[in-house]
């Protein structure tokens, strides 16, 4: 007889994706994932001028605000058949990279790797035998033996608090946990230093956007930086150099170390390369354009069907006609009124609450779904999408991690067990050695660019009166997000935002097709069901976020959710 | 130097939950700080709070708050309030963190030296909506709230003679908008 195993916000996790799933004979048999509040933020936008959208979408969110701005100046765009500057497309591609570093180290570090690093371990570390392994592992200064102890001494304040403070309810102790006390130190000492070099990252983002957590610098046609080479308070030579120091330090972080930690729990886990594989359709959109009209970029996009690498399909441009057209949401699981799959330009919000049910609806996330079928997004679809190309920056790191791998491991790892949850965090860390370098090379072009004289930012945008119809994409940290905007009368007539966690956290379409989460969860082994650590581990693989759109505090202590976008 | 951040938390689309950020705005636009206090719409930041309050001698956080009490109560909230009960395994790791944040600061030994959350009893959290009436009302109490910490702690300020407009964007729409919010 199966049980059923609810882990749901409202009452023991903080925030809004709920999982239901049921286990039988110590094995996921069926799986629900859906979001407990009602996103409705889109019909905020009707009847609002379309330049102005973009400020109102960046509050969509509170952790990707970026990524909900650009996508909304590109939809409008995209109406207008508006050309960007070089220099804008530039500056928008650094402050896109910059964010998607800062997110992809705040994902493994901060927000997934205590489901495989247990921080209990750590008092029995030897921090000198630690540094000797560091050492062994990667270049990076800052494994010497003295800042591993002062990580360790961390720990051991907190422990000896009596109470366990940021590390209160770990699965600390659990059976799936096996990394050696040394390892838990190393990868702890990470987990120190990763929220300073997020914080660069972050600073980049507000030199280039003028603020954070909310940019500034956006504008319909292009962006709103002053260039001047002498002005230090405009975007010049001493900009630029802060910008690039700033960025070297990321980079280095990603590359000897973020890379390298992931590579060796993949290393250690390898059994995870079997596991969370669940929907292997894969859809990516290209971004960082390289040209005013947008016509080739530095990272891939396509989609692949059942896994088959071969037979991948391209997208040639940030909204190619195939990605254009073959869009829809379906609301049958869904707390949505409405029968039929809507394209969404068609796209409606009109809620119809029911509680959960699950065999009805479940969620309120819709079912978006691509030529009929779910899809994965995320690092991994750009990944997967630009091996089948033979994009050479996605070779090249995937190569890379696969050397270092066998050399940790000894095991090999090939392009089919990257259908996996550790093929995800894999991904993402392959994703983050390709942006970082192409933080260099964009800058080099803003700052070449520049010094030949072009000073250009921005192209006006004239609004027709007739009705115009765009679609912004950008390949945000968890995946493909769109922004569809209708225009008439030089308003907004109709707003919809599809984003990453719709694509993964979809609920069940109207053919009973699971959404990413769900079918990644089926068959997962628990060792412990009442610890559900393996589910965690296979749906923090996505960096779920079903991001706090509001939220107010809870006087006894903790944040409760009021209302969500996804 | 001694610095303070005063920051707004909270989505300005969903009604009640954008009195932070109002808040903010309006205790910029009515008062003059010094360079060392630092005014920040902090939207809803989730883990990104940490980087803002590491290291700060004072921290004052408007934010609404999920309780009883009638909307428009304000209470206040020290440190130990808010940390009192321990982060649950998170599977929405982007939830919005304040205790997290701060139990981060304490693991860096970087806590902030006091932190005082205005926390703003709501009533309507729907997208588009106003602040309801009594949240209104309650603003200006905020306000003297966060001026009675400065001077608790020290930090000075000056009412401007004329004040600045607030720049209450989310408010700002057109006749024709179908789901006014004003």
């Amino acid at each position: 007889m199966a049980k059923r195993i609810t882990i749901d916000p409202i009452t023991r996790i903080e925030g809004h994706l709920r999982i239901d799933v049921e286990v039988d004979n110590n094995a996921v048999s069926n799986a629900w994932a859906s979001c407990t509040m009602w996103r409705g933020i889109e019909k905020i936008l009707r009847g609002r001028d379309p330049r102005d959208a973009w400020l109102f979408t960046q509050r969509f969110c509170g952790v990707c605000t970026t990524v909900h701005a650009m996508a909304s100046v590109r939809s409008v765009e995209d109406a207008l058949k508006l050309e960007v500057p070089l220099n804008a497309q530039y500056i928008r591609n650094l402050i896109l990279i910059a964010h998607a570093l800062h997110d992809h180290i705040v994902h493994f570090y901060q927000l997934s790797a205590l489901d495989w690093v247990d921080v209990l371990q750590i008092p029995k570390a030897d921090p000198a035998a630690t540094s000797k392994l560091a050492e062994s592992l990667s270049p990076w200064t800052r494994n010497s033996r003295n800042e591993l102890k002062a990580a360790q001494d961390r720990v051991n304040a907190v422990a000896a608090s009596g109470q366990l403070g940021i590390f209160a309810n770990g699965y600390w102790g659990h059976p799936a946990m096996r990394l050696s006390p040394d390892v838990n130190l190393l990868a702890f000492s990470h987990y120190v230093q990763a929220l300073e070099y997020q914080r660069k990252a972050l600073q980049v983002v507000g030199l280039l956007g003028g603020k954070t957590p909310h940019i500034q610098n956006l504008t319909v046609g292009g962006v709103a930086n002053a260039i001047d080479l002498d002005s230090p308070s405009a975007l010049g030579m001493t900009q630029l150099a802060t910008i690039r120091t700033l960025l070297e330090e990321v980079v280095q972080f990603v590359q000897q170390v973020y890379f390298v930690d992931v590579c060796a729990v993949a290393a250690m886990y390898p059994e995870w390369f079997k596991i969370g594989s669940g929907v292997r359709n894969y859809l990516a959109v290209p971004d960082l354009p390289l040209d005013s009209r947008g016509s080739s970029y530095d990272l891939p996009g396509g989609y692949i069907r059942g896994g088959d690498i071969a037979g991948a399909k391209t997208f040639q441009t940030a909204a190619d006609p195939a990605f254009r057209q073959g869009v829809t949401e379906d609301v049958m699981h869904a707390y949505y009124q409405g029968e039929k799959p809507l394209h969404p330009w068609q796209g409606e919000t009109e809620p119809a609450f029911t509680g959960w049910d699950a065999e009805q609806k479940y969620s309120w996330v819709k079912a978006p779904r691509f030529n009929g079928e779910p899809m994965q997004v995320g690092p991994l679809a750009q990944v997967l999408v630009g091996y089948a190309q033979g994009h050479a920056l996605t070779k090249k790191y995937a190569g890379l991690a696969i050397e270092k791998v066998a050399a940790i491991g000894g095991i090999r790892v090939t392009p089919d067990m990257l259908h996996s949850t550790l093929g995800r965090h894999a991904a993402r860390a392959i994703r983050a050695c390709m942006l970082a370098e192409l933080a260099q090379k964009h800058l080099q072009l803003l700052t070449d660019n520049i010094a030949k004289g072009d000073y250009t930012v921005y192209n006006a945008p004239v609004l027709p009166t007739h009705e115009v119809e765009g679609v912004g994409t950008h390949e945000a940290p968890r995946g493909t997000l769109s922004h569809w905007v209708v225009i008439k009368d030089q308003k907004i007539k109709n707003y919809q935002a599809v984003v990453p966690s719709t694509w993964n956290a979809s609920p069940r379409d109207k053919a009973g097709a699971h959404g990413p989460y769900e079918a990644s969860l089926l068959h997962t082994p628990l060792t412990r069901p009442e610890e559900p650590l393996e589910v965690l581990r296979t749906v923090h693989s996505f960096d779920p976020c079903m991001a706090c759109a509001c939220h107010a505090f809870e006087p006894s202590g903790r944040k409760i959710g009021v209302a969500k976008i996804l | 130097m001694k610095t303070a951040l005063i920051g707004g938390i909270g989505n300005v689309l969903l009604g009640d939950d954008g009195v932070g950020p109002y808040v903010l705005r309006l205790l910029d636009s009515q008062y003059a700080f010094g360079d060392n206090v630092k005014l920040v719409d902090l939207g809803t930041p989730a883990l990104d709070l940490t980087h803002q309050i590491v290291g700060l001698e004072a921290v004052i956080l408007v934010d609404s708050v999920a309780s009883d009490d009638p909307a428009g109560t304000i209470a206040l909230y020290r440190k130990d309030d808010i940390v009192r009960d321990v982060p649950a395994e998170r599977l929405d790791p982007h939830s919005p963190a304040l205790s997290e944040c701060l139990l981060t600061a304490e693991m860096l030994g970087a806590s902030p030296k006091s932190l005082l959350l205005v926390g703003i009893a709501g009533e309507t959290f729907e997208p588009g909506s106003p602040l309801s009436a009594p949240v209104q009302q309650s603003v200006a109490q905020a306000i003297d709230s966060v001026l009675a910490e400065l001077d608790r702690l020290g930090f000075s300020y000056q009412k401007r003679l004329l004040p600045n407009e607030p720049g209450i964007w989310w408010r700002e729409i057109s006749a024709s908008d179908p789901h006014p919010l004003i």
